[in-house]
């Protein structure tokens, strides 16, 4: 069950906001004076806001976490839920509160006060009334509260609609400052929380001081990695690791694809391997100066090779016709090469699998560079994209009991805690099958869709309970290239750019037209002349604003 | 439309308006909800037009964003992708007014010419039923079919023969997307033809039959004319709704063929507009459209009018 969310399939779901924008400007008709700050924090004040790193020891992993860069660590595997969870927390953490909290979701809403709700109520000893709201339109939902400033007690926010939300601004505003609890030793007092690690607690600084707790955090954020059906590879006496250069990727193509059988060997990669060219996720600094992914050599490189991709033929038709539905593909082997989020490789993943096809077995590819001879690089993305806030109107007592909360809701893998957030209770919610929590029906309502790991959660974990082989074949996969993991510039820091700026940052244009490159549909030349476009309109000042108030003020966060 | 005629004809003399209002109570008391939805859903958002000129910031508001004049416009007017989905959107309107419009009249007249009631109710449901399809729905049946890896395709390719993806072929997409609202509207779109069919005096064919006047001639003659005030109402309203032409179709079609050939008004709003934050910039396009729409509605009401003909509504 590992919990790590994948942005992309968030994001493709979140793009049906159609018509929701001339009812947005009624809604928020009143707010406050138009002013802008970026956010950011000083080397020195980011230090002081966060707290220090205790990690836990209540369980020991089956296999261990394996430690990379800086704040690079795969995430611990294990086999087994553990038989009986102990306890790390005693008695109930709240003092009979009332509050209300926001959360996405992304499925069916539960019952309000249903037996789920009402065990967690009585565990957690605070009146807490969880309203999910609908995350695909979660980011049209939020600003119509902020505007009206009618945030709840408890609020995520998700951290890549940051600029929809305008976090930076809220902080400190309509966001309590939980400095004062948490920075440094101060988060002693809740020893769950002091067990996330440091890179996702400073997702949730903003301006050196610390406001957001990390959902879901983890020490290997990779974005995502280049899957491959490895039943079939082996099948065909071929192992991933033969597989060293983008050229070679290629050839596989050439051998997998059958399209008399309806067969084809690639979906999009694109998204998780065009950095394999040596190209930057977005930035990178060359001489001290900010040097944009659009503006390099190395980017052109990775779009002529995908060109060629497109045109070879290796490509499933649907893929290039821009259907989604690259996983069904997948798992019937019409498709045996796709890039993904690492959120792909779960449990749920591999039981649709099987059913598909009993030999179903998922591997990626290790992360090796294009030209063959590189060191290869995965760059890091946020180590937490799930930040939850507090109201700034509470009181310290009232945000001391909730944050007693989330150290109950952070409680580490297999503890008595997390088995009652994550599975609900036994008997009612799940049963242990051969030893495997599987949920009830009502448990599949009431607790299986993501509700309270919204507010606080504990470090991802790898494990999938009844299919060994995953955590096996992910852990190795993590362990294999944990030490690739780097940081680009403005890893993991926080700053608000203005609207018109976040617009030029989203980069439209182009980036429809690098789909209609890598689709064969435009040529690597038509992708230059809109970067031109983009670079003469929108993206010299985009650096500027970037050069000016977070490179010169802030550095790139390393 | 044919209810505000006969409300036309019921009131030749000016009566009192308190008279009238309670002679039409009723039939007042049930416009409301029709019109209390059309406040709520089409005027109120009128409101948020403000924002085309402004630098719209929902987290201050729209009392408090800071206002731009005419400078979105003068970026909308200067963008080539902006007229991009205005070459694509006239020319689909364009296609589809050829292609698409007279299907409809075509089979509500074969429907029509079919005797048995019973043939008729089968045929008429099995055209009514992909109305009732999503559009997700019906491009993935479309895919399934004529995609690259569809059925099509597969026969093609497992006899050795080239293969022609339709799905991903920019240069035919207009026809692609005329073909599959055929397919999905067309059989909805009968409706209205069949009622003015069914209004058309019988007597007329009677007598045109005992006249001497064969199938052809009868159409030409009785059935045309009877359907005239329908087509070019329905013409009219086509003509004000040239700049729409679909919205769900396009975006989910995007990525298959492209930015350029799959882009339209409406889509061009929700990707450089809403979908990245931009929106006063979603907005000017909006209302561009909206303004360039009342234009063509009100001249192609002008036409019918001069045409003799009722067009919206009796001059």
């Amino acid at each position: 069950m590992t919990t790590e969310l994948n942005r992309r399939r968030l994001l493709t779901a979140g793009a049906s906001i159609a018509g929701a924008v001339t009812m947005a400007p009624l809604l928020s008709a009143c707010g406050g004076g138009a002013h802008q700050k970026t956010g950011a924090n000083t080397a020195s004040g980011l230090k002081a806001a966060l707290p220090a790193y205790l990690p836990s020891t209540a369980l020991k992993p089956d296999i261990p976490s394996v430690a990379g860069g800086p704040d690079a660590a795969t995430d611990p595997g294990f086999a087994s839920y553990p038989a009986s969870p102990v306890a790390t927390v005693s008695g109930p953490p709240g003092r009979g509160g009332s509050y209300t909290a926001v959360t996405p979701l992304w499925g069916t809403v539960p019952q309000p006060g249903n037996s789920f709700y009402q065990a967690m109520d009585n565990a957690l000893g605070v009146n807490l009334t969880i309203k999910p709201a609908d995350g695909n339109n979660y980011n049209t939902i939020v600003p119509t509260m902020t505007a009206a400033r009618k945030l709840p007690d408890w609020v995520n926010l998700p951290a890549w609609w940051n600029p929809n939300f305008n976090t930076g601004e809220l902080a400190g505003t309509q966001l309590a400052d939980l400095t004062p609890h948490l920075s440094g030793d101060n988060i002693k007092k809740y020893p769950n929380l002091a067990a996330l690690p440091t890179g996702a607690w400073q997702a949730g600084v903003w301006g050196d001081k610390l406001y957001g707790i990390p959902c879901f955090a983890t020490g290997f954020p990779a974005p995502g990695a280049i899957f491959h059906r490895r039943d079939v590879l082996e099948s065909r006496g071929i192992t991933a690791d033969q597989v060293k250069s983008a050229e070679d990727l290629m050839n596989l193509g050439r051998e997998l694809t059958d399209a008399k059988r309806g067969v084809w060997a690639f979906e999009d990669v694109w998204t998780y391997f065009f950095t394999s060219f040596g190209a930057p996720r977005k930035w990178k600094v060359d001489g001290g100066k900010l040097v944009h992914l659009f503006e390099t050599q190395e980017f052109l490189e990775a779009l002529d090779w995908h060109y060629r991709l497109a045109t070879s033929g290796y490509m499933h038709p649907d893929a290039l016709a821009g259907d989604t539905n690259s996983s069904t593909r997948f798992y019937a082997g019409k498709s045996l090469i796709t890039g993904d989020g690492t959120g792909a490789w779960t449990l749920a993943d591999y039981q649709s699998g099987i059913a598909a096809d009993p030999k179903y077995r998922r591997g990626a590819f290790n992360s090796f560079a294009a030209d063959g001879r590189s060191k290869p690089v995965l760059y890091m993305g946020a180590p937490s994209s799930m930040i939850s806030y507090l109201n700034a109107s509470l009181k310290p007592d009232q945000i001391e009991e909730l944050l007693a909360v989330a150290n109950y809701l952070a409680a580490p893998y297999g503890s008595a805690e997390y088995t009652l957030v994550n599975f609900g209770v036994e008997g009612t919610h799940y049963n242990r099958v051969n030893g495997v929590p599987t949920f009830t029906d009502e448990g599949k309502k009431d607790v299986q869709v993501t509700t309270y790991n919204f507010l606080a959660s504990s470090p991802a974990v790898i494990s999938n309970p009844g299919g060994d082989v995953v955590t096996k074949d992910y852990s190795a996969w993590q362990a294999a290239n944990v030490r690739t993991l780097a940081k680009p510039p403005f890893w993991a820091m926080n700053y608000s750019m203005p609207q018109e700026l976040a617009a030029a940052e989203a980069a439209q244009a182009v980036n429809d037209t690098i789909i209609d490159c890598y689709h064969g549909k435009k040529k690597v030349s038509d992708v230059q002349a809109a970067v031109s476009t983009w670079k003469s309109g929108q993206g010299d000042r985009l650096k500027r604003w970037m050069t000016e108030n977070v490179l010169d003020k802030y550095g790139t966060g390393q | 439309m044919s209810t505000a005629r006969s409300g036309r004809r019921a009131a030749p003399a000016r009566l009192n308006w308190r008279i009238r209002l309670r002679r039409d109570r009723s039939l007042l008391l049930m416009t409301v909800p029709a019109v209390v939805l059309l406040l709520v859903f089409n005027y109120a958002p009128l409101f948020g037009l403000m924002t085309a000129f402004q630098d719209y910031d929902p987290l201050v508001g729209v009392w408090h964003s800071d206002w731009v004049g005419l400078d979105q416009f003068r970026q909308l007017f200067g963008d080539p992708l902006f007229w991009e989905s205005m070459k694509n959107t006239l020319y689909l309107s364009f296609v589809q007014l050829i292609l698409f419009f007279p299907v409809p009249i075509a089979l509500a007249l074969l429907l029509n010419s079919v005797l048995s009631e019973r043939t008729r109710n089968v045929i008429q449901s099995v055209l009514y039923l992909p109305h009732f399809f999503s559009w997700v729905l019906a491009i993935t049946v479309f895919q399934q079919m004529l995609g690259g890896a569809g059925v099509l395709n597969q026969l093609l390719r497992t006899h050795g023969a080239g293969t022609w993806d339709v799905m991903t072929d920019p240069h035919t997409f207009a026809l692609l997307v005329t073909s599959q609202a055929v397919w999905k509207e067309a059989g909805w779109g009968i409706i209205v033809f069949l009622a003015a069919l069914s209004a058309i005096n019988n007597e007329l064919y009677e007598a045109a039959a005992a006249d001497g006047a064969g199938r052809l001639r009868r159409m030409w003659h009785v059935t045309l004319p009877g359907l005239r005030g329908v087509i070019v109402l329905l013409l009219v309203l086509r003509l004000g709704n040239a700049l729409s032409v679909g919205f769900e179709q396009f975006l989910i079609q995007r990525v298959a063929v492209g930015h350029d050939a799959s882009d339209v008004l409406d889509t061009f709003s929700f990707y450089y507009g809403i979908a990245t934050g931009n929106y006063s910039y979603g907005a000017a396009a909006g209302l561009f459209k909206s303004v360039v729409s009342l234009l063509l509605i009100w001249g192609a009401n002008r036409l019918a009018h001069a045409f003799g003909e009722d067009g919206l509504y009796r001059r």
